[in-house]
């Protein structure tokens, strides 16, 4: 069954999928410093009227929460938040994009959170990506 | 040098906020400036400009450092004294080059540092301008790490 991005439930797969991927455990197991949130910015030709967002509770390598919330919530909740256009996050889930590349391409940008701590966890931030590679994803365009 | 305001310090020039690699590059230096104070002397006495190219997101950029005060441009601009040209992840190997503890020099034994010099070995990775640059090529490094 694919689930529609961004919803409840692609978050609730998503979960699922990164605590499967036992490279991300590895690659995030000294991640201390607090919730990532992936956000959409709104795009009404989609009927995304407002940002909205997956916020992911990780810890330690694990994914204690990711849950689908407003952009808005996101940012006051998140310590660490990437932003980006629908079609973006959409090529960087299909097409295996490197997140740090489309970082420096401005596909997407860091607007909340210390930056030198998220260099220190490339690896991390790539195997997030990959978890969400393999949940069956349906677009809205 | 303390009291100075580094984000007044840092500036990005018309068209730069769209680079997303002088974007980063910009709040790095500025997040280590803030978060480590000895870094601002090396800040203070770098002078030059240098251009960062990554090949596999086809971004450039220019850090033209003028004393305590930087401006990062987009594309290359004017002529760089030190050009570096690598894919985005050696961009971001540079900035976790170990320091040794006492002096904060480059720590050859650190793994970072010793897959950058494999890469620039092998032509991966390349530092146009190092060698008659050193200081300012040398300061970077330190101003760049995460560490």
């Amino acid at each position: 069954m694919a689930y529609s991005f961004p919803s409840d439930p692609w978050a609730a797969a998503y979960k699922v999928a990164i605590n499967g991927n036992p490279k991300y455990a590895t690659a995030g197991k000294d991640w201390t410093h607090g919730a990532v949130a992936l956000l959409v910015k709104s795009d009404e030709t989609i009927g995304i009227g407002a940002d909205m967002a997956v916020l992911l509770d990780v810890h330690a390598g694990v994914c204690n929460a990711a849950t689908y919330m407003t952009g808005e919530q996101a940012r006051e909740k998140a310590p660490f938040v990437v932003e980006g256009p629908y079609d973006n996050w959409k090529k960087l889930i299909v097409e295996n994009q490197d997140p740090i590349k489309a970082l420096m391409q401005g596909k997407l940008k860091l607007t909340k959170g210390h930056l030198p701590t998220i260099i220190r966890y490339v690896e991390s931030s790539k195997q997030l990506l990959a978890s969400a590679q393999t949940v069956d994803t349906a677009f809205l365009r | 040098m303390g009291a100075l305001n580094y984000a007044a310090r840092i500036e990005l020039s018309k068209g730069a906020e769209d680079n997303g690699l002088a974007g980063m590059v910009a709040s790095l230096i500025l997040q280590n400036l803030q978060d480590k104070p000895q870094k601002r002397v090396d800040f203070a006495k770098m002078r030059g400009r240098v251009a960062i190219v990554a090949e596999d997101a086809r971004v450039a950029m220019t850090l033209e450092f003028q004393g305590n005060m930087l401006t990062v441009h987009d594309g290359i601009v004017g002529v760089p004294d030190v050009t570096v040209r690598a894919q985005s992840e050696d961009i971001i190997q540079m900035s976790l080059v170990e320091l040794t503890p006492r002096l904060a020099l480059p720590d050859f034994r650190g793994p970072a540092l010793k897959e950058i010099m494999a890469k620039s070995r092998s032509g991966a990775i390349h530092v146009f301008g190092a060698l008659t640059n050193f200081p300012l090529v040398f300061r970077l490094t330190r101003l760049l790490s995460v560490n």
